[in-house]
């Protein structure tokens, strides 16, 4: 599949929205999704549906198949040594509560510390701040660097010994920053470190090996990366999986129950109670698929090249201040304009048909960092193209020009 | 939909040139309101009279041009109205943001009301609308001295 003809893939380029043709920097939030997933998730409702797992009929074993296979597909895209350290979440920020949960009720003990980074996104601070208070959890924070980047030296330096687990972004959803998380685990699985990545911006832009990488966890969400809302994947090792207790409970997750006791499903079951996001796994298959017949390389190039491109030509415009330098970067653009607020950036982008996000972008720690209270940013998938860029810049101006300022 | 009529050479100059920004001397009365979608912040402090005018108000914050200039409106609007008075003029302010085609409050005369009128292109952007409501519901709050901080993802 030729990236530089992507767009087409994608129903919605071919909508006028708000009478203009759609430049969609907004991924990093959410990304558009491919006609082969839409459609998939309307056949399967159409024509296959039925729950999974549970009953014996020709469409449930049906169904229950096809639920595993994306099982299989996750497993086969981020190498993963095992199809059952895959367990699908409703997103990565349930992902993400599920480790910290689980993790603070059969490990952690008081006064422990778990190390995040300033470049963190609430959904992996929030669900640590929790055992603050029940766990009298403390939680260290590893700071940016000018370049607004963490560094492996810096993890090392904020690494005590109650330190028990880190738990860090792969690419920071504001800066880009990508984190050297091979190299941070090797350091902190010598000190007994366990590893949590909140790999939300790394799954969709990056290409994945979990058994290089050798983190412990690693969150994943799925309508980030070309799929469907209301799914994630968190990704554990067997060995953690086995030992941590299940979040929740209900159907699905047991083994066995009687009045007087209850036993749990084996692995992948034991985390996934109640009925899942059926049709969300089904077609989530189809995003693994596409994204794997363009080619992860691919994605990485293609992405580089724009993040480039756009550093540069905002660079060059006056007034537009860009958020971090970080040397090993995705493709994430934020960025500050003097004189103009992030919020009237993105209402007068949007009348341009440039959609682009601002805000904290759910990053308050960072902006608090950088003295500010809001940015904008741009950023992109692999329907973007230079021409997107462009037509930002573009919009840019013509914020300016309304703002009467150079 | 218009930017032109969301940004008026009125609001653009508010935005940039805020009137009563600041922690004015003596006030007795004060809120805080934020807006959680976006992080603005903003601080309304008046001093109420003994015969229930509001004798000065300002506020401190920083937020979206919208935001800024409509508590810079409001501000100069409500200096010298009474108590009575100003949140009335607030309650009207509000049903024209949300639904009304006009202002019909007698407390503003004519030229108030065009002024205020600037904001109402905000209307044609729901997601806007918070920006310019927030330092109104915020004075309410400072003159009933609820002590309670607003939110604006906590009202209609």
């Amino acid at each position: 599949m030729n990236i530089d003809t992507i767009k087409k893939e994608f129903p919605i380029f071919d909508e006028k929205i708000q009478n203009n043709d759609l430049v969609y920097l907004d991924s990093a939030n959410s990304s558009q999704k491919p006609k082969v997933v839409t459609d998939r998730i309307n056949e399967f409702y159409t024509k296959e549906f039925s729950n999974v797992g549970r009953s014996v009929h020709y469409l449930a074993v049906a169904a229950t198949n096809l639920y595993e296979n994306t099982r299989t597909s996750v497993q086969r895209f981020i190498n993963a040594k095992d199809k059952n350290e895959i367990v699908f979440t409703k997103g990565a920020t349930e992902a993400l509560n599920l480790v910290a949960n689980t993790l603070g009720q059969n490990y952690l003990q008081d006064g422990d510390e778990v190390l995040i980074t300033e470049l963190e996104h609430h959904s992996n601070y929030v669900p640590w701040h929790f055992l603050r208070k029940s766990k009298n959890i403390k939680i260290n924070f590893a700071e940016i660097n000018d370049d607004c980047e963490v560094t492996l030296e810096e993890i090392e330096k904020r690494i005590t010994s109650r330190t028990k687990i880190i738990s860090i972004t792969h690419l920071s959803n504001v800066t880009g920053a990508i984190l050297p998380i091979k190299e941070i685990t090797e350091l902190a699985h010598s000190k007994g470190i366990i590893v949590v990545v909140d790999g939300c911006q790394g799954a969709p832009h990056l290409r994945l090996d979990m058994q290089d990488l050798d983190c412990d966890f690693y969150a994943i969400s799925c309508h980030k990366m070309y799929g469907p809302t209301g799914l994630g994947v968190l990704y554990g090792k067997k060995k953690w999986l086995e030992e941590l207790p299940p979040y929740q409970g209900g159907g699905g997750m047991i083994n066995e129950v009687k009045k007087d006791k209850i036993s749990y499903g084996d692995l992948p079951n034991k985390f996934e109670a109640g009925t899942m996001a059926t049709a969300q796994v089904i077609a989530f298959d189809q995003s693994i698929k596409f994204l794997e017949k363009i080619g992860m390389d691919n994605v990485v190039k293609h992405e580089a090249d724009l993040v480039e491109y756009g550093q540069e030509l905002l660079q060059k415009n006056n007034s537009v201040k860009l958020i971090g330098n970080p040397k090993n970067k995705g493709g994430v653009l934020s960025f500050t304009i003097e004189g103009i607020h992030p919020h009237d950036v993105a209402t007068i982008l949007d009348e341009d048909g440039v959609a682009i996000r601002a805000g904290h972008h759910c990053c308050q720690i960072l902006h608090d960092k950088l003295n500010i209270s809001a940015s904008s940013r741009a950023s992109v998938g692999v329907y973007n193209t230079r021409e997107d860029l462009d037509k930002l810049n573009d919009s840019i101006n013509n914020c300016k020009k309304i703002f009467n300022t150079k | 939909m218009n930017l032109k009529e969301l940004y008026q050479e009125i609001i653009l100059e508010h935005g940039k040139n805020p009137r009563n920004l600041g922690k004015t001397d003596n006030f007795n009365k004060d809120a805080k309101g934020h807006n959680p979608l976006c992080g603005d912040n903003v601080h309304v402090y008046l001093k109420l009279n003994g015969q229930r005018i509001v004798e000065d108000i300002s506020f401190e914050g920083s937020g979206c041009a919208i935001s800024m200039a409509s508590a810079s409106i409001m501000t100069d609007l409500i200096k010298g109205k009474n108590e009575h008075e100003a949140k009335e003029i607030v309650e009207d302010f509000l049903g024209m943001i949300k639904e009304n085609p006009e202002l019909n409050s007698e407390n503003l005369k004519e030229d108030e009301k065009t002024k205020l009128m600037c904001l109402s292109g905000v209307k044609q952007y729901p997601m806007r609308v918070k920006c310019a409501t927030l330092s109104w519901h915020t004075l309410i709050s400072a003159i009933d001295n609820t002590q309670e901080e607003i939110n604006t993802e906590r009202m209609d």
